[in-house]
């Protein structure tokens, strides 16, 4: 096969794909409840233990108090990815607060929150501030 | 002795093929709400993984060719091209595989390339073309060696690799369930494969095979699909971007960082690279052994049962208990 069939075959492939995709609703990311977060979270980290989940209004983020400190569960397209909250930068953003994670397989995540939710959330991720 | 043979590259005839089945089996998930599902950020990444896979290869398959052909000059052997040929060549080819993934999952060093394939946590035929773009890198050739030296010309070698290939697409599937009985106990299907891109402390480490499931039943790694413990795909610590360079590279960076870290003894070094997946100096990190042997502690009724009966699973129990 020459080269430039092939790229147009993989191009082509990919393009229409996520189209296809993308139009038909795929590109949904999940919603969470309290429940879902701490069945997620349990899913990711099967030895801890949670005390309370606090899940953002927009329903794609959830804080989690664990018995081995404090944890960020976020949508991930339809899946959930989480990390405890060790290492990271907490930067203020116009639509809520950026985390850095100092992680290179989950570098940032924007968490979306309402005036209101702002300064709990603060307290909550980082409660020596 | 032949040098010049050339058989068609399997892999990219196949891609209308791979694009054409794609749209198929998400339209039946769409039709029927069952069977699986698809999510567009997870597919694209996927695929421009297989994109990237098949670049790779362009790129640099030259060293495992260069390397075949060498082999193939010390050899005074030349078994042919004829139909038996290939087929003997197909299964013990399939063997090969079996081995290089058996260590794609057991030494870091080799994972660190495979890894980029358990990454989803969806599981459909996009996750089939999730494959690496850094296995020239393993010097996983090596394995082929023995079949060259036995005659065995390296341009069928890898033509039998890329056949190989080709049969594991299909099986990167929930739309099917189970196939006729003879057939699930011969050939690697959906549901022995589903198993292997488990994430459950059960099915961690199991179901290596490529074509036929017969080398997992032969070397005691084969764990069937369970009714009861439905299949949850993707990394025991799943990773949180679709960026193809972070996935394809991530656990290449997190060897480097570990191997450099200060204040490590020469063994801990070359074990954070070549020890098993989950290996760490100071014990803060699990080893799939250890992740079953904590479920075991969890959940003891489940001691014997599929993917928890090794003789490793005992022994990782008495240091779990000695660390709870």
């Amino acid at each position: 096969m020459s080269l430039e069939i092939l790229l147009i075959l993989v191009v082509g492939g990919i393009a229409g794909i996520a189209l296809l995709l993308h139009l038909t609703g795929q590109s949904a990311r999940r919603l969470l409840t309290p429940e879902a977060a701490r069945a997620d979270w349990l899913r990711h980290f099967p030895d801890d233990a949670v005390i309370d989940v606090t899940v953002a209004r927009d329903g794609h983020a959830a804080l989690l108090r664990t018995e081995t400190g404090p944890g960020l569960l976020w949508s991930f397209g339809a899946d959930t990815v989480g990390r405890h909250l060790l290492d990271f930068d907490l930067i203020d953003h116009p639509k809520g607060f950026r985390i850095i994670f100092h992680d290179f397989t989950a570098p940032q995540v924007t968490l979306h929150l309402t005036e209101e939710e702002r300064p709990h959330w603060k307290r909550l991720i980082s409660p020596h501030d | 002795m032949t040098d010049a043979l050339s058989f068609p590259d399997p892999t990219q005839l196949a891609i209308p093929f791979f694009v054409a089945a794609i749209l198929i089996e998400f339209t039946w998930i769409a039709l029927k709400h069952r069977g699986g599902r698809y999510e567009t950020r997870d597919a694209v990444t996927s695929l421009i993984m297989g994109a990237g896979s098949v670049a790779s290869g362009l790129v640099l398959g030259f060293i495992a060719y260069g390397f075949f052909m060498f082999l193939w000059s010390l050899t005074p052997l030349d078994l042919g091209t004829s139909l038996p040929v290939i087929a003997l060549c197909f299964v013990l080819d399939d063997l090969r595989y079996y081995w290089v993934h058996r260590f794609g999952h057991r030494i870091r060093w080799v994972w660190a390339s495979h890894v980029n394939h358990h990454s989803s946590q969806h599981y459909n035929l996009t996750t089939a073309l999730r494959q690496t773009w850094t296995g020239t890198f393993t010097f996983k050739m090596v394995v082929s060696a023995p079949l060259i030296l036995l005659g065995f010309h390296p341009a069928l070698v890898l033509f039998c690799g890329g056949l190989n290939l080709i049969y594991q697409f299909w099986i990167h599937t929930e739309a099917i369930d189970r196939l006729p009985r003879w057939f699930e106990a011969v050939m690697n299907t959906p549901s022995h494969h589903r198993v292997h891109h488990g994430r459950n402390a059960r099915y961690l480490d199991c179901n290596y095979a490529g074509v036929f499931i017969i080398w997992d039943k032969m070397f005691g790694t084969f764990v069937p699909e369970q009714a009861s413990e439905k299949v949850d795909y993707g990394l025991v610590h799943n990773i949180g971007t679709f960026n193809p360079l972070r996935v394809a590279f991530h656990e290449w960076l997190s060897i480097w960082r570990d191997v450099t870290r200060p204040g490590l003894s020469l063994q801990q070094r070359l074990a954070y690279a070549f020890a098993p997946p989950g290996y760490s100096h100071d014990g803060s990190r699990d080893t799939s052994d250890r992740i079953k042997a904590k479920h075991l502690v969890r959940h003891p009724e489940d001691r014997g049962t599929p993917g928890f009966k090794g003789a490793a699973d005992a022994g990782a129990r008495g240091s779990v208990q000695q660390t709870l």
